[in-house]
């Protein structure tokens, strides 16, 4: 049987989705159900006088009414333990939960909510960040000093600062007091919401002292651990099942409605149905952060970058989430692709009464990128070098080490991605005509390399069971890739691999999908499990055969004498004979990344802090903008990445084409606008999601540089296709202007400024 | 509430319904055909796309009641009698149409209706169909794909 491996398989869930009978979170139906829902806040900072709910009560089919007076409302959180279950008695971010309602109907939960009174005292919001640094700015959280971290660890903190990572190698002013030039820019990022087309959404259902949590998540074992914490019971306490799930990118690894489902459920003793109106999950979602970075180099006469500071400030909304984790990207934005002798990192991650900001995709990378390749452009302009030349001239080589003094081992492959870049289309062919530019931008980006595990079982079909507690948020990791990786190791296809869903009673731990971990990490696990299979497999034909194990292999579905194909067993024949020899066939496989070897003294608040297995990444957009509307169309897009071995060609291109459309959404189209702490946007109507006619087919090159620490090679890949999207499309737009872009998103006002009264503009060429 | 007879994949169906309910709560919740999806309630996404005498709507924004004695497709009903799927369901399964697969009933019975009309389109006209259905995770490209396997779209 040739390979598995590196061919387009099909995804196992793929025809339950096209049927319509796969089941998402949204899609689960159990006898007794009934509704719940919450009662959130209308304003962004208020103290809750009193809570009137005698006329809600009184609507008939009301079950339950659940206030923070009700509950032990303890801060509880993913970084800090800042969070409490409800905004009671203080509101700091409008739609945060203030009360949760069960009703035996939708329209009776509606009407009790109606009639769900609660008197608040508003007080002044702290809406932006620069508010909030400042000496006399209320503060967001008053006992800030008395949070503690779930893990124990401690890291600089004061007041609305929630983080503040500090890295400085000394020497830095005096390089830059002595520079031929210094260039400085400040650059701007809104929000971005992860939009994913399910909305959050959770059943829940008490029994016997238990919580058993139906839901569509990308990281059901943290939705078990922040459940029982927030509700104060032990872990085993809470059952995670997972289901289908419709999109999360980042937005469904911290929890959400659960723990007020698991509430509700235990008040009424039914299961408990909750979901988000398309309103309530913009407004409350972890969408992507807002940011101001700030950046200066100082350069050579001749445009050597000498010197760096790196300033970033971003906003966390009202509670830390994964901010202080967040705090240390900015270490691996700068000085990782290109090289910079002295570099000054400082990063804090700011309160404000805003909706909590926390994972999307890519996170801060895509905006830090931006700031850093846009800076890049804006050095060449200065100076009068080719842009393309500033950047080669800088990239970091094989053993170079990042400013957190992790080595890159492997890091030639930037000059090969360049290469192969001008190979689909010269940098300097491009953007040419009227109105139409050309931008590029590079990056170095991880693969996540938390733990994992999988348990494999031999069926007595001779099919092969993986049961894991990873997560398919669409990429296709588990349902191709791990599905694969398992085939291979038994010479098998991969539909006689059957994959289980999540459910945290059955599976050991797993990390969930993010950070591109899932084929990696995992695939590791399949592997060490697979090799325990293959070992009861050989030893049972070993005794049938009466042979030496060395002298048997496993292939093609069964095992043979080496050389004699006729004494052969099949894999089916095998679980049978194993009934009578020792029992039903399993293994079990776990693994994790251990952290690659770093300075632990680089920085101080550096709690993320390397960039295991690391992968390398160019990408190339032309643009055209319409000078009478300032519109931009995106006319080509080009991306070279690393990927260690193409697991599956279909999941790595999904994966590509997928994430540059994100990127071009954050870059152009959607906006997320936060005013007097309340978004603007509200809807999909408001919100503008990148459409059909927006996305060009990007051209995708991908480079197989192996990993001998990965299965079969493979790096991760679902991540980083958005992380320099913006900062490509924005340089291109800025050169198709011949002025400078400084925020994202790009708006048409922006470029029609830049552009000037029409007539008045000598652009372009 | 009131009676309403209908259609739905081939089957007449008797429902009782509020005189507000739309067709996708009819569907979903009324007669336990949960293919079609709400993601936003407003006509925006079109996750919940049927179809309505052959026509493409956005079921969370159509009214019930108004879908009397009218002929109702769902995703479940575009499959053959004997389960084979549709050449275009295939194709959704063979091209990597499909990653999240929250968007992908609305997206099928979008383009069903327009491959009824228009065998052989072009790129840029299946582009155009499908601009009121929003796709997250592909970035459309494997969609097109999709599409031109089983209608040899045209450059």
């Amino acid at each position: 049987m040739t390979s598995v491996l590196g061919r387009r398989v099909t995804r196992s869930d793929a025809e339950a989705k096209v049927r319509g009978s796969a089941d998402y979170g949204v899609d689960v139906v159990l006898p007794g159900m009934v509704y719940g829902a919450l009662w959130r806040s209308p304003v962004p900072a208020a103290r809750v006088v009193a809570i009137d709910s005698e006329a809600a009560w009184r609507v008939p089919g009301v079950l339950a009414l659940i206030t923070g007076a009700d509950v032990d409302n303890h801060p509880t959180g993913l970084a800090l333990c800042d969070q409490p279950l409800f905004g009671w008695p203080v509101v700091r971010y409008e739609g945060e939960p203030v009360a949760a309602v069960a009703a035996e109907t939708p329209e009776s939960l509606e009407k009790a909510l109606d009639l769900l009174h609660v008197e608040f005292v508003e007080r002044p919001a702290i809406t932006d960040v620069t508010s909030a640094l400042s000496p006399d700015a209320v503060l967001v959280h008053p006992d800030w000093a008395s949070y503690a971290s779930p893990s124990g660890a401690e890291w600089p903190r004061e007041g609305n600062v929630v983080c503040e990572l500090l890295s400085d190698p000394g020497g830095v002013g005096e390089v830059f007091s002595s520079a031929a030039h210094v260039v400085r820019d400040v650059y701007r990022a809104d929000r971005q919401y992860q939009a994913y087309l399910e909305p959050h959404a959770a059943v829940a259902e008490y029994n016997s002292g238990r919580f058993t949590l139906h839901v569509a998540h990308q990281f059901p074992f943290n939705v078990r651990d922040r459940v029982a914490h927030a509700l104060g019971v032990g872990a085993s306490a809470v059952r995670v099942v997972g289901h289908h799930i419709g999109g999360g990118f980042g937005a469904k690894l911290d929890v959400a409605l659960e723990p007020y489902a698991a509430l509700l459920a235990r008040a009424t003793g039914r299961p408990v149905r909750m979901e988000n109106s398309r309103s309530e999950d913009l407004m409350t979602a972890q969408c992507r952060e807002s940011a101001v970075v700030t950046i200066s180099s100082a350069l050579s006469a001749s445009g050597d970058m000498l010197g760096c500071e790196f300033d970033v400030v971003f906003d966390s909304g009202a509670y830390a989430i994964d901010a202080p984790y967040l705090a240390s990207i900015p270490m691996f934005a700068v000085g990782s692709v290109y090289r910079v002798d002295r570099t000054r990192v400082r990063c804090r991650a700011v309160y404000t009464n805003t909706a909590p900001t926390g994972a999307f995709r890519g996170v801060s990378g895509t905006y830090l990128v931006f700031a850093v390749e846009r800076h890049l452009d804006h050095v060449a302009r200065e100076l009068g070098l080719d842009r393309r030349e500033l950047r080669l001239r800088h990239l970091r080589r094989n053993g170079e080490k990042m400013l957190n003094g992790q080595t890159l081992a492997d890091a030639d492959i930037l000059r090969e991605c360049f290469d192969r870049a001008e190979e689909v289309a010269p940098f300097s062919s491009l953007g040419k005509g009227p109105y139409r530019g050309v931008g590029m931008a590079a990056c170095v980006w991880l693969t996540n390399p938390l733990a994992g595990s999988a348990v494999l079982k031999l069926n007595e079909d001779g099919t092969i069971g993986l049961v894991t507690g990873a997560t398919d948020n669409g990429s296709g990791a588990v349902t191709m890739g791990l599905r694969q990786i398992a085939a291979e190791e038994f010479g098998i296809g991969a539909s006689d691999v059957l994959v289980t869903m999540p459910d945290t009673d059955v599976a050991g731990y797993d990390a969930g999908s993010q950070g591109s971990r899932t084929t990696r990490v995992v695939g590791m696990a399949v592997i060490a499990a697979a090799a325990q299979v293959r070992e009861r497999v050989l030893s049972i034909a070993s005794d049938h055969f009466e042979a030496a194990a060395a002298d048997l292999e496993v292939v093609d579905g069964g095992v043979q004498v080496r050389g004699v194909p006729s004494r052969r067993l099949t894999l089916a024949e095998v679980a049978k004979l194993a009934a009578s020899n020792g029992g039903p066939i399993t293994g079990a496989g776990s693994y994790s990344t251990p952290l690659p070897n770093y300075s632990p003294t680089c920085a101080t608040g550096f709690l993320f802090p390397a960039f295991p297995t690391p992968t390398y990444h160019l990408h190339v957009a032309e643009v055209e903008v319409e000078p009478l509307v300032g519109t931009v169309r995106v006319l080509r897009y080009i991306v070279v990445q690393e990927v260690g071995r193409v697991v599956n060609p279909t999941g790595v291109v999904g994966q590509i084409q997928g994430g540059v459309a994100q990127g071009l959404g954050y870059a152009l189209w959607e906006w997320l606008e936060s005013e007097g702490g309340r978004y603007r946007q509200r809807t999909f109507e408001s919100y503008g999601l990148p459409l059909s006619v927006d996305v060009p087919r990007v051209e995708v090159v991908t480079l197989e540089h192996g990993d001998s620490d990965s299965p079969h090679g493979a790096k991760g890949v679902g991540e980083p296709p958005i992380v320099p999207v913006a900062a490509a499309v924005a340089n291109a737009v800025s050169d198709a202007i011949g002025a400078e872009v400084d925020a994202i998103p790009i708006r048409p006002e922006a470029i029609l400024e830049a552009l000037g009264p029409l007539g008045a503009s000598e652009h372009r060429e | 509430m009131m009676w309403i007879e209908l259609w739905v994949n081939g089957s007449e169906r008797v429902a009782e319904v509020r005189p507000d309910e739309t067709l996708l709560e009819l569907l979903r919740d009324g007669l336990g055909l949960r293919g079609a999806k709400n993601a936003c309630s407003e006509g925006e996404c079109g996750a919940c796309t049927v179809l309505l005498d052959g026509v493409p709507i956005d079921a969370c924004i159509y009214a019930a009641p108004a879908c009397a004695g009218r002929a109702v497709t769902t995703v479940e009903g575009l499959a053959h009698a004997d389960g084979e799927l549709t050449p275009l369901q295939r194709a959704f399964v063979d091209t990597g149409a499909v990653q999240c697969g929250f968007c992908t009933p609305g997206f099928l019975l979008t383009l069903h209706a327009l491959l009824a009309e228009n065998p052989t389109p072009t790129e840029e006209e299946v582009r155009r169909a499908m601009v009121g259905n929003i796709c997250r995770c592909t970035g459309y490209a494997h969609i097109l794909d999709a599409v031109a396997q089983v209608a040899g779209v045209k450059e």
